[in-house]
């Protein structure tokens, strides 16, 4: 390590140049890599509430409703049906208006409609279950989320490929300026790489110092995010929390292994920090490769 | 051992550094390379050092061929080769402990051993007390020590030497000399030089260049033009 800090002494502009610019990269990569993981947690928590919710008329008779449930579960595109009716529909309906006795006693089970909560396997499905019902008879109504995971599907698009072309143009401008940085480094040390070569350095012997500072610089930089990026994270948890307000917790499930990104937890913290160096270690390291790659003949 | 057989060296521009060489310089030899300048001393030092290839014939160093241009152990080729350079090539960023243990890091000497290896080689040059001195600090005739020792440590068996001496005063001269007299026997040594007194006095072999072409091979000669 004290070779890397001999370097960084003899070079403290190029090495201020390089930290502050992987720390920007990272900083802006690290906020997209919230957004778009607070994003998929939304639309995980959306597609886990009914999707889609149809009402009956009160004059349909349950076998007919049951019969339409054994339809929808029969079609591979509903994940899910639970069947409401009329009596669990009271039941509801008593424990939500409790404190009111006047509604209560206009309400009995006959008026109220049964209805199937169903759950799709993509919410791309919904407008078509949806339309599937609508050809029913007894139906009285149906409801389903469309706007709301739409906007948030078009929203994550949106956001997935903007942060692509973010994530493009900021690497490549990334490595193109720490590859003139490195350059610079190179022609600082031009005559001790010189030397080295003549008296029997192999090329990774020379290369090696220059990919030890990349890892130095990568390894800082992105720890110097993660750490101001919790900190402005935690002060920014009372707004989040009254957004998110009747939110128990979004997660992203990856089939092996359910994500908790809210609240923030010690496996969100620990990928975040991960990939953040993970990131900042390769943009480093490759940036240096290719200079010494050009640079040292 | 170092062997040379009809070596020609052309630089692009069509004109020739080198012409017919042969020769054979044995292990542990002390031999002189004199000639005026552009003669070609410079060339032969940079072939063995596979700092330029030869245009044609055969040169061999030790086990490796440099003929090829398949040949690609450069850094193992030179790891056995200590090059004494005119201008000394010292790092001025460095403590003379440090320039002369690059080439033993380079090796792969562990700390232990590498101090030792460079408390034997200023001890041999005579620098003994300079080890933690920046060259600024130090003269012309040291630096050139310094470069002498860098050379020699790490066990290198071939010492190449461009005019060791040619900035030097007469006695610092003798100086620098009498540490490559210490060294014979030991190791190869090349030395390309302009001094006359000391190839005259030393009566070593002598190879002697004019205009790209090895004129006279000498056993025990001086300085013939």
């Amino acid at each position: 390590m004290n070779d890397v800090f001999v370097a960084i002494r003899r070079a403290p502009y190029q090495s201020f140049a390089t930290f502050f610019t992987l720390f920007l990269t990272l900083f802006l990569s690290l906020a997209v890599f919230f957004i778009l993981t607070f994003l998929y947690g939304m639309l995980s928590y959306v597609e886990s509430r009914p999707q889609v919710t149809v009402y009956f008329q009160t004059q349909t008779s349950e076998s007919d409703i049951l019969k339409i449930k054994e339809q929808l579960i029969s079609s591979d595109k509903v994940q899910s049906v639970k069947y409401v009716s009329k009596n669990d529909a009271y039941a509801l309906y008593k424990k939500l208006n409790q404190d009111n006795p006047l509604l209560l006693e206009m309400v009995t089970p006959d008026i109220l409609p049964a209805s199937l909560e169903i759950f799709a396997k993509k919410p791309t499905y919904l407008p078509e279950i949806a339309g599937f019902l609508q050809t029913m008879t007894g139906i009285d109504e149906v409801n389903f989320q469309k706007n709301i995971i739409d906007r948030l599907l078009s929203l994550t698009s949106v956001v997935r490929k903007t942060s692509i072309l973010f994530f493009g143009y900021f690497i490549i401008t990334t490595i193109i300026i720490l590859i003139s940085i490195t350059h610079f480094k190179i022609a600082l040390k031009k005559d001790e790489i010189e030397l080295l070569q003549l008296i029997g350095a192999s090329k990774f012997y020379i290369k090696k110092p220059f990919i030890k500072e990349a890892w130095f610089f990568g390894f800082i930089s992105s720890s110097a995010v993660f750490i101001i990026f919790t900190g402005l994270f935690f002060l920014s948890q009372p707004f989040l929390q009254s957004y998110l307000s009747g939110i128990v917790n979004l997660s992203i499930d990856f089939g092996f292994y359910n994500l908790i990104i809210w609240p923030i937890s010690l496996e969100f913290g620990a990928l975040a920090f991960f990939i953040t160096s993970f990131f900042g270690i390769s943009i480093s390291i490759v940036s240096t490769l290719l200079a010494t790659q050009k640079y040292i003949k | 051992m170092i062997l040379f057989e009809n070596v020609y060296k052309k630089f692009p521009l069509g004109n020739f550094a080198l012409q017919d060489i042969s020769c054979e310089i044995q292990s542990n030899e002390f031999v002189f390379l004199v000639g005026s300048s552009g003669a070609g001393k410079t060339s032969i030092l940079k072939l063995i050092l596979r700092e330029m290839m030869p245009t044609s014939g055969t040169l061999v160093v030790d086990e490796f061929d440099l003929s090829t241009t398949k040949f690609k152990n450069i850094a193992q080729l030179r790891r056995n080769i200590g090059f004494v350079f005119q201008d000394f090539k010292i790092l001025p960023e460095k403590n003379i402990f440090e320039n002369i243990s690059l080439g033993l890091h380079i090796l792969g000497m562990n700390s232990k051993d590498i101090v030792k290896n460079v408390k034997d080689v200023l001890k041999l040059v005579g620098l003994e007390d300079k080890e933690n001195v920046f060259p600024v600090q130090l003269s012309a005739g040291e630096l050139q020590r310094v470069a002498i020792a860098r050379a020699v440590c790490g066990n290198r068996k071939i010492i190449l030497a461009d005019e060791p001496t040619g900035n030097l005063d007469p006695k610092t001269t003798w100086d620098i000399i009498k540490i490559f007299k210490k060294l014979e026997g030991k190791k190869t040594i090349i030395i390309a030089t302009h001094n006359t007194d000391i190839v005259n006095s030393l009566k070593k072999r002598v190879l002697i260049l004019k205009d790209g072409r090895l004129i006279k091979d000498i056993r025990k000669g001086g300085y013939e033009l």
